[in-house]
């Protein structure tokens, strides 16, 4: 075992033995649980303690199906698991600056690259199996619920969502790196991400860049045609760069 | 005899500040070296630019032979290092910090394990099986000493190692150090000068980011001894006392019980001519004159006294 593989395994044992292990699956897992009910039963419930012009209103719209389902747990991880992720990791390098254990580390035969780039590695697995897991739950819950549930939009969705779960990842260590504030960090992740959703609006850069990821797990959770290729090709590229800046930026701070 | 650590000229800057000032150092292989200076004086800044944490603005810094500019694993792999506040992950075992420690080395599991043992015994930590994050300040410093020996290193530099500790533990870690002795080079900083006493065999004093002295400490407290005469006369102590109080080259007079004048002086050559003149103008019995040793608090205070107040 080498100095990388050691701190790969720690950086994974950290995960399960504190605060990490609850925070992101347990969110993910309550949306999971929670998503296809809300999405079968919110109408119902709106018009129980709606009154007679709520139930006007419901009689309108289509009943719920199980792509309701799906889009419900695509939003929530569009919006709330990806500012969660942005927060979370705010502190991925600088907390270990702060607290000193980079020290003894770094001073051991473990490179600062090394460092930086386990740390990506490591949490963008655990992302990936967080979100597999609550995709499997909200896929299994919302065939129990709706008795249908067709596969292909939900797991594109979610796989299009992991990517930008990734890159968002990768975007929190470079700016963890360069700054020693996680609230600081966090605030210019969330600007970043209000800056990627605006872009998004136009159409050319939204084919071809990874800025197409901040609304096409929306578009596949319901059902329609988005092409991700290029989005999800050059997202992933797009992270590995970030984490190679983010290993550089780390290579020039005294700690 | 190589050079373990050798310094040439390191300059460190903050923005105006500047921490090091041209620092000349050289610690030989297999001696236990005390940097000793006030706080503030640039210790920390020195170890960790040789421990590749911060660089030098100016000058060059080698470390078993390896400019630490260009200093990769290989280089890592023989040191042992503790900060004077470690940080540790309050979520581990002291056993399984250790084993991560020796991981980082790539040291394998059966010599890992009988290191563990050892080391456990040796920061009184066996059998503790409670997580860090409940540790006090000292057996932090402890487990702190033993992760910094896990992979058994050429060169062990050590930043304050025992100002966290009570009598009993700082006790304990200056043996264990002083066991090291032939077999590791000890470089360690410190402000507590009983420690360097009792431990060093050379001694460098800081004193606002410039090294004031580095000498062998008898060498040093026999040069700055010869700046100190003892005097004892059978009667007229009191008086004799004062009147060399009043003398120019006479900076510092300390009487005891017994009848005995410790004087330190500006300029040996003119005390020794003129105590004996005074002692016969007072018709006093000079019982005995010699130059005194200092101890290193004295040459310590003496070097850097100015800079403190």
């Amino acid at each position: 075992m080498n100095g990388f593989s050691a701190f790969v395994r720690k950086e994974a044992t950290e995960i399960v033995r504190t605060w990490r292990i609850w925070v992101l699956p347990g969110m993910l897992l309550m949306f999971a649980l929670t998503g296809p009910l809300l999405a079968k039963y919110t109408p119902e419930i709106i018009g129980a303690v709606g009154g007679s012009q709520a139930a006007a209103i419901l009689k309108a719209i289509p009943k719920p199906t199980y792509l309701d389902s799906y889009a419900q747990w695509a939003k929530n991880l569009t919006q709330i698991v990806l500012f969660a992720v942005i927060i979370i990791y705010g502190g991925l390098i600088s907390g270990e600056r702060k607290s000193g254990t980079a020290v003894l580390v770094l001073t051991k035969p473990v490179s600062r690259t090394a460092f930086v780039v386990a740390k990506a590695l490591v949490h963008s697995v655990f992302l990936a199996v967080a979100v597999t897991v609550g995709t499997l739950v909200t896929w299994g819950g919302t065939a129990l619920v709706f008795g249908k549930a067709a596969g292909g939009p939900l797991w594109s969705s979610a796989m299009a969502w992991l990517a930008f779960g990734v890159l968002f990842i990768a975007i929190m260590t470079l700016l963890s790196s360069l700054l020693g504030s996680q609230a600081g960090a966090a605030g210019i992740g969330l600007g970043v991400f209000a800056l990627i959703s605006i872009a998004g609006l136009w159409e050319p850069l939204a084919t071809y860049s990874p800025v197409g990821l901040a609304n096409a797990p929306m578009v596949l959770a319901a059902g329609k045609e988005s092409a991700i290729l290029w989005p999800v090709v050059t997202s992933l590229a797009l992270s590995c760069v970030l984490v190679a800046l983010a290993a550089w930026a780390f290579r020039t701070k005294e700690l | 005899m190589s050079a373990a650590v050798e310094i040439r000229r390191l300059t460190k800057t903050y923005g105006h500040k500047r921490a090091l000032d041209r620092v000349d150092l050289q610690v030989e292989e297999g001696s236990i070296f005390g940097f000793l200076g006030p706080n503030g004086a640039g210790k920390t800044t020195t170890l960790r630019i040789l421990t590749g944490l911060a660089r030098p603005t100016k000058g060059t810094v080698r470390v078993l032979g390896h400019d630490v500019a260009t200093a990769d694993n290989a280089v890592r792999a023989d040191i042992g290092f503790l900060p004077d506040v470690p940080g540790f992950y309050e979520w581990m075992t002291a056993e399984e910090f250790l084993h991560f420690a020796g991981g980082l080395f790539g040291i394998g599991r059966k010599v890992l394990d009988e290191r563990t043992g050892v080391l456990l015994e040796l920061a009184g930590l066996t059998g503790v099986t409670t997580r860090i994050g409940g540790y006090s300040r000292g057996m932090k410093q402890r487990l702190g000493v033993a992760q910094a020996l896990i992979n058994a290193p050429r060169l062990l530099m050590l930043d304050e190692p025992t100002s966290a500790l009570d009598p009993m533990g700082r006790k304990e870690v200056l043996d264990m150090l002083q066991s090291l002795r032939g077999r590791t080079t000890v470089f360690f900083s410190t402000h507590i000068l009983a420690d360097v006493e009792r431990i060093c065999d050379t001694v460098a004093i800081l004193d606002r980011g410039r090294v004031v002295v580095q000498a062998p400490i008898d060498e040093l407290k026999a040069r700055y001894g010869a700046e100190k005469v003892v005097i004892e006369v059978g009667e007229g102590a009191d008086e004799l006392a004062e009147a060399i109080g009043r003398m120019e080259w006479a900076t510092k007079v300390e009487r005891d019980t017994n009848g005995t004048i410790s004087v330190t002086v500006s300029d040996a050559g003119v005390a020794s001519r003129e105590v004996p003149a005074m002692v016969a103008a007072r018709k006093l019995p000079l019982l005995r004159m010699e130059a005194g040793e200092m101890g290193l608090e004295e040459v310590f205070v003496q070097l850097v006294g100015g800079g403190q107040q």
